[in-house]
């Protein structure tokens, strides 16, 4: 395996296992005391579990302190699970029939009960309308009792004018956030995906009140958004997802084909090329060699190759990381805004953050938990 | 069995503080393994004190959390010096007084628990045992548990824990989640006053409970850190200054759903946490206790947990 950028040695581990659980049998206590800390970093302790656990007869070689979070886990996953769909019942009557409304990325996975939300720890509810109904879906939820968390002006403006969604929105009591979008991508940001054929191919869910993305605008999204629109930080997981989808939604070398014709379609065949690179590299994805997209040039490879493992990879926290690393994070977030934002706007939100970062501020939660 | 291996409180202050530094301390808490990193001088004093009885955990390959206590960031270093707990390079919460270091990580490791434990019930209640029938004691906070739980300790009871009842679903089992016994305000003075065998930790005052102060397990509950229990009993006590002793059998309904709505991640175990606490309660007589005299309450329940006693009442 290539292009690690000098991890743990055990992120190999990791990525072994989620490859192929068989490996248990290969990995020491030492080592999954590591693996389950890396994990868990990038939200996949739960997904690793799922893979684990559907090999029953893997299981007595799984030492008993290690099966414990393993099914931690399993339990935590299920219940944010449910809880996501108690939301999703929610939001169904909340949304005026007639607007067609799109569920994105974990949620549309639980609602299409996908392999690719087993196990997986959902965040948000990510929700599309067509931009014309925006106001009119936002309105609704407003009337039902969502509420949108307080944010300053600069921060309204920065969602309203320059962002693909609303700022986000919850309901009284409810852990889950809502995120109101009218196109996957920022408006702002240089890759734009074409939003009307997004639109026009969507997919009917059976038996549900939502609609999900086409399957290959499913794989695109995911990939867009690792590597523009996600936060950038031990997001590994958002390749799994990519992964995972792959190996449920393509399944001829015509469906190849097609991904990549919409790629381009799109304008989206950098984001594609380089998820699939490394999917290859990392999860051992069957990617056929002879697909029509054009690679990016070879320093520009160079250099993901170099930013990308050290953004995206987890690492155990005890000691402070290696000066590569966080270079690479600057590099790395630089480069994300870059894509998000034209240099004008860009330099005046750094700006803007730059004073704002100044001033003293209330904690953070703690996403991870 | 004694290990070769020395108790804590038997090791030299400049090796303990050493192996913390070195991030190779790892605490047994029968369910669980914990290894802590620190620099700090007052939570590794205060540590020896209330953590005296047991041992540092030899073969630590794997720990089920990787804590650091450390000081304030910055200027805080030096100026109104701060302790934070870290949990895998996470800070669950605000920084404290670095006097109070103690507590924090005690509160800290709760947090793990709590968050990331749920591979268990985790039962709101102390738990002890004689032998390995194990009585579940649940109360809501301020009904007087821990004092009672300090107290039977110091009785001879063996301590499982004071704050997480672990109950396992696979097996049914109660396991030991064996921490320092956190008494707070009043039941300081009444353990104090009700035996010079406590060993207890500093007094913080000021936290966001009061005043805080450890009450240390003994040996016996430390040497029996893996050695689950069988739930017998379960109790909901009451302290009443004056009252007499006086208890009620509870129909298994009511005392169901005053245990599964007394636990910290019954909700989100779902069916897993109904079938186990169901069980819980199938093998139990459920009383709720009221008293004002600890040692009538403890001799009661010492009758109670006798096996004949048991299975009569269960009959």
């Amino acid at each position: 395996m290539s292009s690690l950028g000098g991890v743990d040695p055990c992120m190999h581990g990791l990525l072994a296992l989620l490859i192929d659980p068989q490996q248990v049998r290969s990995v020491c206590l030492a080592d999954w005391d590591k693996i389950i800390r890396l994990a868990r970093q990038s939200r996949l302790l739960g997904v690793l579990s799922y893979r684990i656990q559907s090999h029953p007869e893997l299981l007595p070689q799984v030492p008993g302190c290690v099966l414990g979070h393993l099914r931690s886990a399993a339990a935590y996953s299920a219940h944010r699970t449910q809880v996501l769909r108690v939301e999703l019942a929610a939001l169904a009557k909340a949304l005026p029939a007639e607007v067609p409304v799109v569920v994105l990325k974990g949620a549309a996975y639980i609602l299409q009960d996908l392999e690719s939300a087993r196990g997986r720890l959902p965040g948000d509810v990510d929700l599309m309308v067509a931009y014309d109904d925006l106001k009119r879906a936002e309105a609704a939820l407003l009337g039902a009792g969502w509420a949108a968390e307080e944010i300053n002006a600069y921060d309204q403006r920065y969602y309203r004018e320059w962002s693909h969604e609303l700022p986000p929105m919850r309901r009284p009591g409810s852990s889950v956030e809502l995120d109101l979008h009218h196109t996957i991508t920022p408006v702002t940001a240089r890759l734009k995906p074409d939003t009307a054929l997004l639109f026009t191919d969507l997919q009917v869910v059976e038996g549900k009140r939502f609609l999900v993305l086409h399957p290959q605008d499913q794989i695109l999204h995911a990939a867009v958004h690792l590597f523009q629109d996600s936060e950038l930080f031990a997001n590994l997981r958002d390749l799994v997802d990519i992964d995972s989808l792959i190996r449920t939604h393509l399944h001829s070398e015509s469906d190849w084909q097609a991904l990549a014709v919409r790629a381009a379609h799109h304008h989206l065949e950098r984001p594609l090329w380089y998820a699939l690179r490394y999917c290859r590299a990392w999860l051992a994805t069957t990617v056929p060699d002879a697909l029509p997209l054009a690679a990016p040039p070879a320093m520009a490879i160079r250099w993901m190759d170099w930013v990308f493992p050290r953004c995206t990879l987890p690492r155990i926290p005890d000691r402070p990381p290696p000066f590569s690393r966080r270079l690479a994070a600057q590099l790395g977030l630089l480069r994300h805004q870059w894509l998000r934002l034209p240099p004008a706007l860009l330099l005046r939100h750094l700006a803007h953050k730059g004073v704002q970062s100044l001033r003293p501020r209330p904690a953070v939660q703690h996403k991870a938990e | 069995m004694i290990a070769a291996n020395p108790r804590i409180r038997d090791l030299p202050p400049g090796l303990l503080a050493q192996r913390f530094s070195e991030a190779s301390v790892t605490l047994d808490y029968g369910a669980a393994l914990v290894r802590v990193r620190t620099l700090l001088k007052p939570f590794v004093r205060d540590f020896q004190r209330v953590y005296g009885a047991f041992f540092l955990a030899e073969e630590a390959s794997f720990a089920d959390f990787h804590t650091e206590v450390c000081s304030g960031k910055g200027l805080r270093a030096i100026f109104g010096p701060q302790s934070r707990f870290l949990i895998d390079g996470i800070q669950p919460f605000d920084p404290f007084p670095r006097e109070q270091a103690l507590p924090h990580f005690e509160w800290g490791v709760n947090w793990c628990f709590g968050k990331r434990f749920n591979q268990h019930v985790l039962l709101h209640s102390g738990v002890l045992a004689l032998g390995d029938r194990g009585v579940i004691m649940a109360a809501p906070p301020g009904s007087g548990k821990s004092t009672l739980t300090a107290a039977m300790m110091l009785r001879g009871f063996r301590l499982l824990s004071d704050e997480f009842g672990v109950l396992c679903p696979h097996t049914g089992q109660l396991w030991p989640m064996l921490k320092p016994v956190a008494l707070k305000n009043r039941s300081i003075d009444v353990i104090r006053a009700y035996t010079d065998q406590a060993i207890l930790g500093p007094v913080y005052g000021g936290t966001r409970k009061g005043d805080v102060v450890h009450l240390a397990p003994d040996e016996a509950s430390v040497d029996a850190r893996k050695l689950p229990a069988r739930p017998h009993l379960v109790l909901f006590p009451r302290f009443r200054e004056g009252a007499a002793l006086t208890t009620r059998r509870l129909p298994s309904e009511e005392a169901f759903a005053r245990l599964a709505f007394n636990s910290f991640n019954y909700g989100l175990l779902g069916q897993i946490s109904f079938n186990a606490v169901a069980d819980v309660i199938d093998a139990c007589s459920a009383f709720e206790l009221e008293y004002s005299r600890l040692d009538e309450a403890i001799e009661y329940l010492r009758a109670m947990l006798s096996e004949s006693t048991v299975a009569a009442a269960a009959a």
